[in-house]
């Protein structure tokens, strides 16, 4: 059998395109589907495991899938916001860590979300570099985000209107990134973090100005030279001088995080948004994450079905191919056998032949996989909760 | 030797060990596991009640410079971090902490002492912008915020940092519980003291030097009128005829001060027959004493000029024509 194997060997490497051309299409033909389960699976993986952190999630009243993504993946910025008077009214319970988000931000394509330090402590994100957030202004950087927008402790970001006409849009404030945090392969790392506080400056809910101008040799009263100027930067010269306008209870919010104190908290908590006439609604991440996994099921299924046909489609043409090869190679076997070869040292000869393009096709194939898995795991988690 | 004595000797050797070890802090299940908590106050009133909650357990610091006022103090970045690594940052509330808004800290470790009363908090208004020497100029408007010099108020502050406390660290519940029972005694019978004191006012108009006495005034029944006056700073003529106006209007013969007044003031004081009586807020770590001792120092001198030959003397004309004088 060894002399077959190396006769096969010195065939296959003489006809090399036509081998490899044969070993790509079996590899792929085996690796398509099984990269894709894998791709999948580990998407399911990641969702489950994000859906299992984050036991509930209350926000405004909207599709539960959408506040389910906004809060576990700050996709979705136009959901309906609710105010801080739902995060108190968890808090007033005690039956639950509350931890509100607001992720209606965008800066440059990544989401800068305001949160307070408990939620960077919930999820265990560590500073790898640089300091935590520490006054108005600051701002921490997931590690995606940071390579995204090659920027470093010490950097400075502006936010910026979503478009030139957005006049009513966010208020363009510097931010000092004040640390980078570590690498979490979760949605974090594609995230900006700010204080809550600096999410509502941005959005004009607070401000820092200059004292106003004491009257004029004129006698003019500054209440009519116009408004001071507005800070654009926050420094420790102007901190002191932000403040909020307005009820606390009303600022808003994207969601609250809950997280249960023990089973019987969570089901007090959850008869408190029975009502479905109240504006607040609350969601568990893992029941929603469950039903869009379900459905993302469904259609790999329905993937199944097809790649079973494609493939069933692409081995009959293998099998074409094959023995078209042999046909053509009918005159060298004719010799082979003339030379005293008898059948079954033939037969051995394309056994060989074909278990050396099984072999090399299944190393392709086992390759393909993982460079899928590697290199589109995060891709496909993205694609599932980005849409 | 006996082996009886021997064995007797050897189990009583036992008995005292493992009563040793069973007695022993670091064996029990007040041990108060792993590190001390670390307690950040904004204030000493705070500060002190943490310290006599957790005793030896509690590590807690007010990192508000000795000279400077807590409510118009603001953290530097040193600071904030400290603040964001404790175990429990104690607030007083009712916008006592103004630098609240400007930094990042953790919501979970927070406790808001006062909110149990937020209903009840003082609002100030039309107050006077003024400066205390060169540390810039600041107003009082807003909400009154020296919440513990209403006593009863001191003890719901205490109650909530106790549970705040036990929450953190349920292992040192028992030891919270114990303390905060001497504690409440404590104040309780600071309460009860002030509340003598004030009766024997009889209604009598006090004068403040700052407004920062709006809590003891409700609480204590006291007819209490403010000015904004600095111990070390003689006010201005223009202030003294306005006091003089006011006096004329409320007629009072004690004057309480946040610290001793300087010599020049006190003797202006005595040509109006007002007497300064030093009732001090307590507001940072005293010099001497703690929190109790100041307070309890404060009702003494309010007691002792209260009860002087003089001022009983003009009290009973007083009295006799009530208070529409």
């Amino acid at each position: 059998m060894r002399h077959a194997f190396y006769l096969s060997w010195r065939h296959l490497c003489h006809y090399r395109i036509r081998s490899l051309v044969l070993i790509a299409c079996l590899s792929l033909m085996g690796a398509l589907p099984v990269a894709l389960h894998a791709l999948l699976d580990q998407g399911e993986r990641h969702l489950l495991s994000r859906a299992k952190d984050t036991p509930l999630v209350i926000g405004a009243r909207a599709s539960g899938l959408d506040l389910t993504l906004s809060a576990l993946y700050f996709s979705n910025p136009e959901l309906p916001k609710t105010t801080m008077a739902e995060l108190e009214r968890v808090e007033n319970s005690g039956w639950a860590l509350a931890l509100p988000i607001y992720s209606r931000l965008r800066v440059k394509g990544q989401p800068l979300v305001g949160v307070t330090l408990d939620y960077l402590d919930y999820r265990q994100l560590h500073i790898g570099q640089g300091r935590m957030m520490a006054t108005l202004g600051d701002a921490v950087l997931g590690a995606d985000a940071a390579r995204s927008l090659g920027l470093g402790v010490g950097d400075q970001l502006l936010t910026t209107p979503g478009n030139l006409f957005d006049l009513a849009g966010i208020y363009p404030l510097k931010l000092n990134i004040t640390g980078l945090l570590e690498k979490q392969h979760t949605p974090d790392d594609q995230a900006i973090f700010i204080d809550l506080k600096t999410a509502w400056i941005i959005e004009g809910l607070g401000h820092g100005h200059e004292p106003p101008a004491p009257p004029s040799a004129h006698g003019a009263n500054p209440a009519i030279q116009g408004s001071p100027a507005t800070y654009t930067e926050i420094t420790p010269e102007n901190l002191a001088s932000f403040h909020f306008h307005g009820d606390p209870g009303t600022y808003p919010i994207s969601a609250v995080l809950a997280v249960p104190d023990n089973h019987r908290a969570a089901t007090l908590l959850r008869g408190r948004y029975l009502d479905e006439t109240q504006p607040g609604q609350l969601v568990e991440p893992l029941a929603v994450t469950r039903n869009l996994l379900d459905n993302i099921f469904r259609i790999r299924e329905l993937f199944d079905v097809i790649l079973a046909l494609v493939g069933l489609a692409t081995l009959l043409a293998l099998s074409l191919v094959f023995w078209l090869s042999l046909r053509m190679r009918r005159g060298e076997m004719q010799t082979l056998f003339l030379l005293g070869s008898s059948r079954l040292t033939l037969f051995r000869l394309i056994l060989a032949e074909s278990l050396l393009l099984a072999l090399a096709s299944l190393a392709l194939g086992a390759l393909w996989i993982q460079l899928a898995q590697r290199g589109l795991g995060e891709s496909a988690l993205k694609f599932l909760t980005n849409g | 030797m006996n082996p009886r004595l021997l064995s007797m000797r050897t189990l009583t050797r036992a008995g005292m060990v493992i009563t040793a070890l069973v007695t022993w802090p670091g064996m029990t299940a007040q041990a108060g596991e792993g590190h001390p908590m670390t307690i950040v106050a904004a204030n000493y009133p705070l500060a002190y009640f943490a310290e006599r909650l957790g005793g030896e357990w509690v590590r807690v610091s007010l990192p508000v410079p000795a000279d400077e006022d807590p409510a118009y103090w603001q953290p530097d970045s040193k600071t904030i971090q400290a603040m964001q690594q404790a175990d429990l940052v104690a607030l007083n509330g009712a916008d006592y902490e103004q630098w609240l808004n400007l930094i990042s800290l953790p919501r979970r470790k927070r406790v808001d002492t006062s909110a149990a009363f937020r209903s009840r908090y003082l609002v100030i208004k039309e107050a006077v912008t003024h400066s205390h020497g060169g540390s810039g100029t600041h107003s009082h408007d807003g909400t009154a915020s020296t919440t513990w010099l209403d006593f009863s108020q001191a003890i719901q502050q205490s109650t909530a940092l106790a549970a705040a406390m036990i929450r953190q660290r349920p292992d040192l519940q028992r030891t919270i519980e114990q303390n905060q029972t001497f504690l409440t005694a404590d104040l309780l019978a600071l309460d009860a003291a002030m509340q003598r004191v004030a009766d024997q006012l009889h209604g009598q108009t006090v004068m403040a030097s700052h407004p920062v006495y709006q809590y003891l005034a409700r609480r204590y029944g006291l007819n209490l009128e403010s000015v904004h006056w600095e111990p070390q700073e003689m006010p201005a003529a223009t202030e003294w005829t306005a006091l003089r106006e006011r006096l004329s209007r409320h007629p009072a013969q004690l004057m309480v001060w946040e610290d001793t007044p300087s010599n020049g003031i006190r003797q202006a004081l005595t040509g109006l027959n007002l007497k300064p009586v030093d009732f001090l807020p307590c507001a940072n770590r005293p010099r001497h004493g703690n929190f109790l001792s100041v307070m309890r120092a404060n009702i003494a001198n309010l007691e002792a000029t209260i009860t002087s030959p003089q001022n009983t003397q003009t009290q009973k004309p007083r009295n006799s024509k009530g208070r529409s004088q």
